[in-house]
């Protein structure tokens, strides 16, 4: 009895913990942009001045997988990844739109200033910086008369740089992360910009939902979309200046009229590599709704993924995982089931009495097992376990930048749909099998028809899905047929003892 | 309002959830009582209510047959009135009904 107690006790301290999980993910983690302080008058729009330059480019920096063009203005104009998963149609993938601001793009409050920053030529002390395993720095200085803006960036090889930004005079400027990355924006998928205060709460703006904000207390101000960001990061709170487009798109800057030391960052949103600049950037990739438990099933994933190498071995592991946590559940089901066949024979009575009356039927199959304390029907809580964990494999493959391209056997990116069809197909079939072997009863002749149905109209939804997540529901089922399947031997086998007796 | 929404999807997952197999131990099934219970009670309560019940259903518990009970104060029926008999209360202590809903 008291062990019993215990498993209670355990089973009550497993929901609370789920109730706070939803909980926190949804009042902690939610963007707070009511709170946000909104000072209009304070700061007026970060005006784009025309640049009367061409935007040459005045420097190239090479690394191993990624390669920077600054240009005239001090800017950088161009940023691409050279790995092949990066490359679409033969071509390697730009992380800079054309759209402004560009990052380490430097704005003046004051007007003659801004002007002349804006028409005047930077110098830099190399044109051309090989990066090969270490970091490299280029200073880019900016001669405005009266004042003079130098710009020291340090390159790493992971796409991390560092800027140090020196006036001669303070005065009031802004400097942009840049523009978010264009390259993957659908309507599927949250894009727009993250910002990190210094207290942990984090404040995310969509695309369309922005208006002038300052937010004082930030540490980290990323732009981003489904799966690549470019951002500044900095241990001590800067102010960060939100300022909408002409699509009210949200615009990043940070405000400051003193020396800056900022870390930035450009490049796919790789938990790995965000984590080894900061562990406060883990943040920036966000999954949208249900993102606090996204995320720590990615670290689960991820996880099994270093044990195997491949991300469609690491999903069947996780079906695995999933199922055997659940196993202790599973098992008394089974031991239930041997108690059970005792009373096959009062089971057949109650069945053909209330053969008509499926209401009933349950009611009277409960009462019996109730009242020889048995109860062999697994209960709701396992089956709805599986929703959060399905639903957070959606999101990962939706948003993480590791799984694109994961390839599995036949298909070449688990995070699309398979295209031979062969994956839903499977699933049908295993849905139907097991169908076919778990008892069932219906309570009204539709839904029965209906239900025969169902493993095709399913196959035909799961087709457009993203691979992985049709993996990870076949190989669930095909566990659900082997454990259904040993449970029918095992009531079968005793059914033959009780033969020969 | 919200609550005829979460009758109408609990509805729809009842339709479907036969492809999952007979799983729930008690009698009425979780989702049967969440529907007596969004019927009866107040809706958060209700929504908790429901919540429970669902975690309850596992090996670790007995199952069997559950009832909702709601606190409910009955007003009284004007002489003549016809009324539509959906539930029955079943009173336990004062003011405590259990739930039992008419098999038509």
């Amino acid at each position: 009895m008291n062990n019993k107690d215990n498993l209670r006790r355990i089973i009550i301290a497993t929901a609370i913990s789920f109730i706070f999980f939803f909980a926190y993910d949804f009042f902690v983690l939610q963007p707070s942009i009511k709170n946000a302080p909104i000072k209009k008058n304070e700061t007026k729009e970060v005006k784009t001045t025309k640049s009367t330059l061409k935007q040459e480019i005045v420097a190239t920096i090479e690394a191993k997988n990624y390669e920077v063009k600054i240009d005239e203005l001090g800017r950088i104009n161009s940023f691409i990844l050279k790995q092949n998963k990066f490359n679409e149609n033969g071509k390697h993938l730009e992380l800079i739109p054309p759209k402004l601001p560009k990052p380490l793009e430097v704005r003046f409050e004051n007007k003659e200033l801004n002007k002349k920053a804006f028409s005047t030529k930077v110098s830099v002390d190399k044109s051309y910086i090989k990066l090969s395993g270490t970091k490299k720095t280029l200073t880019i200085t900016q001669n405005l008369g009266d004042e003079v803006v130098k710009k020291t960036v340090t390159f790493y090889p992971n796409g991390r740089y560092d800027v140090k930004v020196i006036l001669t005079k303070p005065t009031i400027y802004y400097i942009s992360p840049g523009y978010r990355p264009n390259v993957a924006v659908d309507s599927l998928t949250i894009h727009g910009a993250l910002i990190k205060k210094a207290d942990g709460t984090l404040e995310i703006i969509e695309d369309g939902d922005a208006k002038v904000e300052n937010i004082n207390n930030a540490i980290v101000t990323a732009g981003f979309d489904r799966y690549y960001t470019t951002l500044f990061f900095s241990k001590t709170p800067f102010e960060a200046i939100v300022t909408p487009d002409d699509n009210k798109n949200p615009i990043l800057f940070i405000k400051s009229d003193k020396n800056l030391n900022l870390i930035g960052y450009i490049g796919p949103k790789y938990v790995d590599t965000l984590r080894s600049i900061d562990s406060e950037l883990v943040d920036v990739v966000q999954y949208g709704v249900g993102t606090f438990f996204a995320r720590n099933l990615f670290l689960v994933l991820d996880f099994l993924y270093k044990l195997v190498g491949n991300w469609g071995v690491a999903i069947i592991l996780l079906v695995i995982l999933v199922r055997l946590l659940l196993f202790p559940l599973t098992f008394r089901g089974m031991v239930s089931m041997y108690k059970l066949k005792e009373l096959a024979p009062k089971m057949k009575q109650i069945q053909e009495r209330y053969k008509n009356d499926p209401q009933k039927l349950q009611m009277h199959m409960m009462k019996l097992y109730k009242d020889h304390n048995v109860n062999p029907l697994g209960g709701c809580l396992p089956l709805l376990l599986q929703i959060p964990i399905f639903y957070g494999i959606y999101k990962l493959l939706l948003y993480s930048i590791e799984l694109k391209g994961a390839h599995f056997l036949w298909i070449k990116d688990l995070s699309e749909m398979d295209p031979y069809f062969i994956l839903p197909v499977l699933m049908g079939i295993t849905m139907y099998i097991h169908q076919k072997l778990t008892p069932t009863n219906f309570q009204d002749p539709m839904q029965e028809k209906v239900f025969k149905f169902l493993p095709v109209i399913f196959t035909i939804m799961m087709a457009t899905f993203p691979a992985g997540l049709v993996l990870y529901w076949t190989t669930n089922n095909i566990l659900s047929i082997l454990q259904q399947w040993i449970i029918n031997k095992v009531m079968e086998g005793k059914k033959l003892l009780k033969a020969k007796k | 309002m919200l609550r005829k929404i979460v009758i109408k999807l609990i509805n729809a997952y009842k339709f479907i959830s036969p492809l999952f197999g007979n799983k729930c131990r008690y009698y009425p099934t979780c989702s049967t009582y969440a529907i007596w219970e969004f019927e009866n009670d107040n809706f958060i309560i209700a929504f908790f209510k429901s919540f429970l019940r669902i975690l309850r259903c596992n090996q670790f518990f007995k199952g069997g047959i559950d009832y909702p009970v709601v606190s409910k104060k009955l007003g009284s029926v004007k002489f003549g009135e016809k009324r539509e008999v959906n539930y029955w209360y079943i009173p336990i202590k004062k003011n405590k009904f259990i739930v039992i809903k008419v098999d038509r």
